[in-house]
């Protein structure tokens, strides 16, 4: 079971990257929470950095 | 002693997003979907620090395809990761990685070598895009104050837009684990919306450009000068010009080829070797490996055009054979002339005046394009159905580990994939094929909003898988028991 929906599926719509279940012990997992946050600050820091700048 | 075990390493250890425990509520999922759309448009609009005057697009015409925008944090927009991918596609259908994607040891390895990939493409697009074109220039002003002068701004802002890159690569991960669909796919659907939203409804007022309907509101009330229909320059105002007429009926068109062709299918009968009456079928699409292998050969004539771009703004004198290039960095002649896409009907009408070209220089550029795009379509369309397991051999093993049998044969992995030969490599070659033709034909006619046709295919192809997802989630969501049966959907 564990294979059957990451191998394609039957109707699945893959993106062009693929994930897949098995993960390794040594990986470095991120929350998407953590992604988002930083996501938002970067861009907030940006945005502040041209102000001040120009 | 292979490449696996020297690189593995590096590509056990690439970060990746969590994968959630448990079912994700059809909300949720949606939530994540959203909230990811609104952080990618913010972005879109965060424009790069130190940045001087811009020249122009260096995606150009591609951009449609290649999402994110210029002179943002997300100047490199998916393109990186469609490189990345046109390199693993490839590697992976002539079978040159020697990964197994059904060994949990091979797909950590295959999911670290996608990122690797894509870092390595960061670099390979970032940096000649920074330092050796002038599409991103140095703001003078700031590396005067700067310590570190123009190579100093040139490398902030090179660590911007690399930043933003990844971004996006583990954005279109939490889309893809934690929301609907695929993070590519939505960033491909919102820019060409958001381009043809404003070809539609646009006014003066907003910017330079007038849409479609306020410059029908205007044409009809007199206040947009429209010559005399009876002569011939006013029947092509009205459908090249001001009135777009050729433009909507295009747009009108591939919404209606694409949803028909998703729906050609062969179906594949079959029922359940235990539970009596329950039927199945097993769906071969006319377009079996969808439209993404289509932004992959897309992408690749993308690159050529890069390529000839960085050569022009690198050599002094490049020779005319090679290319020529106008004002605002399009080609004029040469090799990369002939290479690059029929992007709008502007590139092809030699009988208007928007094209210096003569006639039969667009028709050998036509003919190329049009050959580049069916073979480059069916060859991409084999690898994809290969490299993502969607092949007579692995959908075989997938229909005998449901329990499904096709009725009238022996319950046999081998005689199920004898019947899936029969239909799905020659599926797959005419679904790619074809796909090619209509981007062609659709870039050819143009589109409202001056979107480029096969973005539009593109966006409402993925528009209608995602509508076929969700219709999927929303019928497991009611029915729990449909999540055993579909094989999965996360437990």
């Amino acid at each position: 079971m564990s294979s059957g929906q990451n191998s394609g599926g039957l109707m699945s719509s893959a993106g062009l990257v693929r994930y897949f279940d098995a993960e390794d012990r040594n990986a470095i997992r991120v929350d998407p929470k953590t992604v988002v946050a930083f996501g938002i600050l970067f861009g907030v820091g940006i945005q502040l950095l041209n102000i001040v700048a120009l | 002693m292979g490449w696996k075990e020297a690189a593995e390493p590096v590509l056990t250890r690439m970060p990746s997003v969590v994968r959630p425990e448990g079912h994700v509520p059809f909300r949720r999922k949606l939530g994540w979907t959203a909230g990811i759309l609104v952080l990618y448009f913010f972005l879109t609009n965060v424009t790069l620090f130190g940045l001087g005057t811009e020249t122009g697009d260096f995606y150009g015409q591609f951009r449609s395809i290649l999402a994110g925008s210029q002179g943002s944090i997300l100047q490199l927009g998916i393109g990186p990761i469609v490189t990345a991918s046109i390199v693993l596609q490839l590697l992976g259908g002539a079978d040159l990685l020697g990964l197994d994607t059904n060994d949990p040891r091979d797909q950590i390895l295959y999911q670290g070598l996608q990122k690797v990939l894509v870092l390595v493409m960061i670099c390979l697009t970032g940096i000649p895009m920074v330092f050796a074109s002038n599409f991103l220039p140095a703001s003078q002003q700031l590396a005067n104050t700067l310590p570190g002068g123009t190579f100093g701004v040139q490398s902030l802002i090179f660590a911007q837009i690399a930043m933003g890159a990844i971004l996006i690569l583990f954005m279109d991960e939490i889309v893809s684990k934690w929301g609907v669909g695929s993070g590519i796919g939505l960033f491909i659907i919102a820019g060409v919306s958001q381009q043809l939203v404003a070809g539609l409804f646009a006014w003066q007022g907003l910017g330079n450009v007038s849409g479609f309907f306020p410059t029908w509101f205007g044409i009809l009330t007199g206040s947009v000068e429209m010559p005399s229909l009876l002569t011939a320059e006013g029947i092509q105002a009205l459908f090249m010009g001001p009135g777009q007429l050729l433009a909507l009926v295009t747009t009108v068109l591939i919404f209606a080829v694409v949803v028909y062709a998703e729906s050609v299918r062969v179906e594949i009968p079959l029922s359940h070797a235990r539970v009596k009456g329950a039927r199945g079928r097993f769906p071969v699409k006319l377009i079996y490996a969808s439209v993404l292998p289509m932004i992959l050969v897309r992408a690749l004539q993308a690159n050529i055009q890069f390529l000839g771009r960085i050569l022009a703004s690198q050599l002094e004198n490049m020779p005319a054979w090679l290319g020529t290039y106008g004002q605002n960095g399009n080609p004029t002649g040469g090799l990369f002339y002939y290479f690059a896409p029929i992007q709008s009907p502007g590139d092809w009408m030699w009988w208007t005046a928007q094209t210096t070209a003569e006639a039969w220089q667009v028709l050998i550029r036509v003919g190329i394009d049009l050959t580049f795009m069916v073979i480059g379509g069916a060859i991409f369309a084999v690898f994809w159905v290969e490299t993502t397991g969607m092949g007579p051999e692995a959908t075989a093993r997938q229909i005998q580990n449901s329990g499904m049998q096709i009725p009238g044969f022996r319950r046999n992995p081998q005689v199920i994939e004898k019947v899936m030969e029969r239909y799905i490599p020659q599926v797959t070659v005419i679904g790619g094929a074809l796909v090619g033709v209509l981007a062609v034909a659709a870039n050819m006619l143009g589109t409202i909003g001056a979107v480029s046709g096969t973005g539009l295919l593109l966006t409402v192809s993925i528009t209608y898988k995602l509508y076929e997802e969700i219709a999927e989630e929303q019928l497991m969501e009611m029915h729990p028991m449909m999540r055993q049966m579909f094989g999965g959907g996360g437990n």
